[in-house]
């Protein structure tokens, strides 16, 4: 479903990414590990092209990720068939990012409507089972400022989810909720894996990640460390440096 | 113009209440008034469209576009009002081109020649454009990168994002400033008088020129020009109070009763309810 293929990014002088490669399968859910600063996050964002990489692949569904291949070349998209390409790839971002001016339904069907041009009933119907199905049925007309964070990011994902993208990426959707809101948005997450959405969740959640990841990847520097199935990742990781990232945080 | 061939006159002047009262509802200053305000909204309104228009690609940094709207801004913000004013009437028409035809299109040789409402208008209205490009890209860039990066994820182009998620939430940030940028305006349409629109101080410098009463007429000039701020003044604040969220639903009535009410029965009664 998603294949990345030796990607690099660099931010001026410091290097983000240095060729890092994986394959994600249909249905397959995929937990990014790593300290701060290691990349996860832009490995994200340009998995959902919101940045350009320098060099390197990445197909989402047999699709090139923002860039159009032609004669051996790669040539960047233009906003229209850029823009196209991100409708397909859900993202819910760290600190949310709601449109504060919107009501819960009018987040979630803004992009359908617009985007998709999706009829306003049908987007509406289909956005109010999305928000009773993330626990927000009563919530339908308040504004995100009405609204808790943990209800917030309930808000964000059914806003992603209402477009039917073929990936959902999680960019440490948990990390700006007080601790007793974690559970509410990761059971969404979890309802969300079971349905067998494919999903590349960048968490510092090892709960999540030893239930519900088919694979565990640690990323330190930049660099794809290691990748195995939770319970091997967890009782028995093969690097060093995925060692000492674990025996600090567990 | 000849004002100073009036200082003779002046020299034994009195202030004249009787000039004042006779002018001030007269019907070619009512008229003049109401041309001031007109051109005055009418030029800001354009001036807001054009401050999108020319903000977006600039934000957006768009090729070629970006750059004739940084010229833009950059030219008309560089340059005195007035002289602009004197360009549109007086400059523009002497290089306008011959008659020429195209197709069913038919230009005369004087399509450029404005009438003075027409060049006061232009001017005014590019002028401001030029200011507003700036306050609206000042509301365009204190909205949170994650906003836009928000609405690219969901696939929306650039200027969907603008439009559907930018610009309503930079709104908020761009209407104090335009309410004073239209402040400024009431009073800057009056540099349009040097090129015989008859707007309000147009047409006081017209009755003084005949009966020399200077002061009483800048007098009644003067009182229009206090109405139309004054009371702009109340409006902006209405808006801008309904503009926060917390006071949305509190019109201007209901406002005004809490104003009146003293603050002990405001704490204890409106909100508390059950008690």
């Amino acid at each position: 479903m998603v294949s990345i293929q030796g990607v690099y990014k660099r931010f001026g002088r410091l290097e983000v990414l240095k060729g890092v490669t994986f394959d994600v399968g249909r249905g397959e859910v995929i937990v990014i590990l790593g300290p701060s600063g290691s990349g996860k996050s832009t490995l994200l964002r340009l998995v959902g092209h919101l940045d350009r990489l320098d060099s390197g692949r990445i197909y989402v569904d047999g699709r090139l990720v923002g860039y159009v291949e032609g004669g051996g070349k790669l040539r960047e998209s233009s906003d229209r068939v850029a823009s196209r390409a991100r409708a397909d790839v859900g993202m819910v971002f760290q600190r949310f990012n709601l449109f504060p001016h919107l009501t819960a339904l009018g987040n979630v069907t803004c992009a359908p409507v617009h985007v998709r041009s999706l009829s306003r009933r049908i987007a509406a119907e289909r956005g109010k089972e999305l928000l009773r199905m993330a626990g927000l049925g009563e919530k339908l007309d308040a504004y995100p400022s009405q609204l808790s964070g943990g209800q917030q990011q309930r808000v964000a994902i059914a806003r992603a989810l209402a477009m039917d993208p073929k990936v959902m990426l999680f960019d440490e959707a948990t990390s700006a909720l007080d601790p007793e809101l974690v559970g509410e948005v990761l059971e969404v997450m979890k309802q969300l894996a079971r349905g067998g959405m494919t999903m590349l969740v960048v968490t510092h959640e090892m709960g999540f990640a030893r239930e519900v990841a088919d694979r565990v990847m640690f990323m330190d520097d930049g660099v794809m460390v290691e990748s195995n199935t939770p319970a091997e990742f967890f009782d028995h990781p093969q690097h060093d440096r995925t060692k000492s990232f674990l025996s600090k945080i567990l | 113009m000849d004002d100073l061939l009036l200082a003779p006159a002046l020299l034994a002047a009195k202030f004249d209440f009787g000039t004042v009262r006779e002018y001030l509802f007269r019907d070619i200053v009512i008229k003049a008034a109401w041309r001031t305000l007109y051109i005055s909204a009418y030029a800001q309104i354009v001036g807001v469209a054009i401050g999108v228009v020319v903000a977006v690609p600039r934000h957006l940094r768009m090729p070629v576009l970006s750059q004739l709207a940084s010229f833009y801004v950059w030219f008309f913000r560089g340059t005195p009002l007035l002289l602009q004013i004197l360009f549109w009437f007086t400059a523009l028409p002497l290089y306008a081109p011959d008659d020429f035809g195209w197709w069913i299109f038919q230009f005369k040789h004087d399509w450029l020649l404005l009438s003075p409402f027409q060049a006061a208008l232009v001017a005014l209205a590019v002028n401001e454009g030029a200011y507003m490009a700036e306050i609206v890209r000042a509301g365009i860039e204190s909205i949170e990168s994650g906003q836009m990066d928000a609405a690219k994820s969901l696939g929306m182009r650039n200027l969907q994002a603008m439009r559907l998620v930018i610009l309503p939430q930079a709104f908020r940030v761009i209407v104090p400033p335009t309410g004073n940028e239209f402040n400024a305006m009431l009073k800057n349409s009056s540099l349009a008088s040097v090129i015989a629109f008859n707007e309000l101080l147009f047409t006081s410098r017209g009755v003084y020129a005949r009966n020399y009463q200077v002061l009483e007429l800048l007098v009644v000039a003067s009182f229009w020009y206090l109405v139309f701020t004054t009371v702009w003044t109340v409006i902006q604040d209405e808006i801008e109070c309904r503009m926060r969220p917390e006071m949305r639903r509190a019109g201007l009535l209901t406002r005004l009763r809490n104003g009146l009410t003293p603050p002990s029965r405001l704490i204890g009664g409106d909100t508390g309810g059950g008690r």
